[in-house]
């Protein structure tokens, strides 16, 4: 390894370790990594919005290309910095209008193709038929297991969109009916937040086993090989 | 509903009836961190392998990359950074080394944050450098492009325009990768790999719904079950899901690499937390009706 | 003439002076806009580009689709290009909006450099915290023009010149020996209180927070391997082979995930359409939708 490898391997042990000291209490080296982490993502933040886009975007075309009419991009651009100004803050406001509407606009376009799949692929064959030439009613378990699965998927779908519908009160018979389809929708709502609370269990613990991972295979395993081949 | 705050005071009055399990609930929480420490360093230490099986979604995914046809490239755009980066490295690593393996050329691309395009980068050069792939024929990087949906939709009908140069400046249309490519629709298959919610949503709204082109995705396990409604209607050919979806993908191409590495420690760090929740709630159940008794 | 002058500009003094020109016309247009558009005027006007702006976004989506557009795109009829009238400003507008919205990035750094300045310069409390915010914002950004200066080749060669090496090097200690690994140990930290939140928090109280955990017990076990290795016993074939862990944990995300979360999703989807429809039309009021008193 050369000596900006370990440098680098140094520096990020130490900046791993110093976070994991908040575990313990609140201390002036976790404070202080935690200032150096925001000016580093500062400083590439703007590093990385001049490299990968202005200069080929903007810079090129005005200057080198001699499109001189791209300096109105920064016109337009810099109107957002009125936000801080109490007298000049209605330009910012016509800036963001004018990317408030763009927005707008944009998922106009999106809202079809992104949604209207999702309808059409929400009308399960009730009874699903597999071919022609099969008879009509069919006791395989393929069959029956479409059927529970196309049943079940429109009953989930209905409830949980009926626990979302409040324009109706619960009550009357129609309102009551609605009432006991909302209550299955929120059973169902139970088991999709179960469903989503493990997978975050298991995206948080990732996140400290590739920490913990780095500490011991490349830091720990640079001066101790046999843990390094651990990782292998 | 269970009860997420936490309140000190309730767990308060079932501990002044004394017990074993009541004092139990007033651990110090340093306990539990160093628990949890010591599990993941025992498995990360001296591994338990367990098998790890491919799913239904990971082989989706595996199969639009082998079914991307011939002159056409694969667009993997990387939208995560290293705050994701134990699930998304791994799930970068395994899409980047199927494409190597079945011969697709690949570009990667970065919407959103900043830093994917380097860590990306750094991925994908390791991995080229085990297959001789060439930066620039066999795959490249066109870096990290600021816009999000506007740079979609330019994509559309101007590729090589909208992105201009490449990682490294360079222009992308000097890059040998690029002959052939025009509008979005020389692009055979998007991977999406992502921790952020939302980048999926535009890229099927403007790109995979309205020009057809197929689109696949990785997630981290928190955002991937918003998802499954996608896969359903066919909108996600496939998905990886988490460190595991990596895992899976690795053991589909037979290229161990992160993500079987981080499973072992999973595994039982799963068990640890369903664990703690038993006996957490065991104790809170135990130590209120010695409370109630008492 | 006319064109030409309006054109690009090739030679330096003309383009020089254009720019000036330019910008001197933006100030002058923006002084006779707030000297003379009252309030009204105002919120008219941001109303105005609000709705174009949305307009042409959606507009073009939902006008028919002409084999040929009113007017030369001058780009060859490459895939079947078809188009609308709107079509040819797609491209040329997304770019302009994207380079625009790049100016914004200096907003939350505006914001930050003022915070910390102040406490640098009055000496507050953790002060020195602060100069290591700049120290460090400098740094990373002195040493990454720096490198993206020199369009070192990939993969980067042995040998650099001092000037490459220290740029090079200095770069990437600051960005993978500091920045990532400080964001991923941040992040990282999340484990620890989801672990002290599961011993600590989690009550099981109602018959519906039971069906929560359950689910989320057969998914956490379903998702890892030790899931599978526990039910190894059971068939992988047959109705039976639902009990296998692995198997639940999918159905569990397949057949009563994904319709709940399209339920979700579908009722978000009406919800951000009317919003979108309201912040389109202007119809919104709010902190930055109305004028500042």
């Amino acid at each position: 390894m050369t000596g900006t490898e370990i440098a680098i391997l140094w520096a990020a042990a130490i900046a791993t370790l110093s976070v994991y000291s908040i575990l313990y209490r609140e201390n002036p080296v976790s404070r202080l990594f935690e200032h150096i982490f925001v000016g580093l993502a500062a400083g590439y933040l703007l590093v990385a919005t001049w490299t990968q886009n202005l200069q080929a975007k903007w810079w090129a075309p005005m200057v080198v290309e001699g499109r001189w009419y791209w300096v109105f991009a920064p016109v337009i651009g810099l109107l957002f910095y009125f936000i801080y100004s109490r007298r000049l803050s209605w330009m910012a406001r016509l800036a963001m209008g004018v990317f408030f509407g763009t927005a707008a606009g944009v998922y106009f376009r999106e809202f079809f193709p992104l949604y209207s799949p999702q309808v059409w692929a929400s009308f399960k064959p009730l009874r699903p038929i597999f071919d022609a030439a099969a008879p009509p009613v069919s006791v395989s378990l393929a069959w029956w297991n479409a059927v529970i699965q196309n049943w079940l998927f429109v009953a989930v779908l209905l409830t949980v969109m009926s626990y979302f519908f409040f324009s109706v009160a619960h009550e009357g018979r129609g309102g009551r009916a609605l009432g006991r389809s909302a209550l299955l929708g929120r059973w169902f709502l139970m088991i999709a937040f179960g469903a989503m609370f493990g997978n975050t269990v298991m995206a948080r613990l990732s996140l400290f086993i590739g920490r913990v991972q780095f500490l011991l295979y490349d830091w720990v395993g640079h001066y101790w090989p046999w843990l390094a081949g651990r990782g292998t | 509903m269970a009860d997420q705050s936490g309140s000190s005071g309730q767990m308060g009055a079932g501990a002044s009836a004394g017990g074993f399990w009541a004092r139990l609930q007033q651990i110090p929480r340093y306990y539990i961190y160093l628990l949890l420490a010591a599990v993941v360093i025992w498995q990360i230490l001296f591994p338990i392998p367990f098998p790890v099986t491919p799913s239904a979604t990971t082989r989706g995914l595996e199969e639009a990359i082998r079914a991307v046809p011939e002159g056409k490239l694969v667009l993997i755009s990387a939208d995560w950074d290293s705050s994701t980066q134990a699930e998304t490295g791994p799930q970068t690593a395994a899409v980047v080394e199927a494409c190597f393996r079945h011969r697709k050329r690949f570009v990667l691309m970065t919407l959103s944050p900043p830093m994917g395009a380097k860590l990306a980068n750094n991925i994908a050069s390791e991995i080229a450098k085990q297959y001789r792939a060439t930066y620039g024929v066999d795959w490249a990087n066109w870096g990290y492009k600021y816009g999000t949906s506007n740079v979609l939709m330019a994509m559309v009908k101007d590729v090589p325009k909208t992105v201009g140069s490449d990682f490294y400046g360079k222009p992308v249309k000097s890059l040998p990768i690029m002959r052939g490519v025009r509008t979005v629709k020389d692009i055979g298959l998007v991977v999406e790999v992502t921790g952020l919610a939302g980048m999926t949503e535009m890229w099927i709204g403007l790109i995979q719904g309205p020009q057809g082109v197929p689109f696949a995705a990785a997630y981290t396990a928190v955002m991937a079950p918003g998802y499954y409604p996608y896969l359903d209607s066919g909108q996600i050919e496939g998905m990886l899901v988490g460190a595991k979806g990596a895992a899976e993908m690795e053991s589909l191409i037979a290229r161990p690499g992160l993500g079987m590495a981080i499973m072992s420690a999973q595994s039982w760090a799963h068990v640890l937390i369903i664990l703690f929740i038993i006996v957490g709630n065991l104790g809170y159940v135990l130590a209120r009706g010695r409370e109630k008794s008492g | 003439m006319l064109t030409s002058w309006l054109g690009p500009q090739q030679a330096t003094t003309p383009l020089v002076y254009h720019i000036l020109l330019a910008l001197l016309a933006s100030g002058v247009l923006l002084y006779l806009l707030h000297r003379y558009l009252g309030p009204r005027g105002r919120r008219g006007l941001i109303v105005v580009a609000t709705f174009l702006f949305g307009l042409f976004f959606g507009l073009e989506y939902f006008l028919p689709v002409r084999t040929k557009t009113l007017w030369p795109t001058g780009l060859p009829n490459v895939g079947g290009s078809a188009g609308n009238l709107l079509t040819p400003g797609i491209e040329p507008m997304s770019n302009i909006l994207a380079v625009i919205g790049a100016f914004t990035v200096g907003l939350g750094v505006y914001s930050l450099v003022q915070v910390h300045g102040r406490n640098v310069l009055r000496r507050r409390a953790g002060w020195y915290n602060s100069f290591a915010f700049f120290l460090s914002f400098f740094a990373m950004f002195s040493f990454g023009l720096w490198q993206y200066s020199l369009h070192l080749p990939e993969p980067i060669p042995p040998t650099l010149t001092l000037t490459q090496r220290i740029a090079n090097d200095g770069y990437e200690i600051l960005f993978q020996g500091l920045y990532a690994p400080l964001q991923a140990a941040t992040f990282s930290l999340l484990a620890f209180y989801i672990a002290s939140a599961a011993y600590r928090a989690f009550r099981i109280r109602s018959a519906e927070a039971a069906l929560m955990m359950v689910a989320a017990f057969i998914v956490m076990l379903g998702q890892v391997p030790i899931g599978a290795w526990l039910t190894r016993g059971i068939p992988n074939e047959g109705a039976i082979a639902l009990l296998r862990l692995e198997n639940l944990g999918e159905w569990v995300m397949r057949s009563l995930n994904s319709p709940a979360q399209r339920g979700i999703a579908l009722g978000v989807a009406i919800g951000a359409l009317a919003m979108s429809l309201r912040v389109w039309l202007s119809l919104e009021r709010g902190t930055f939708f109305a004028e500042q008193k």
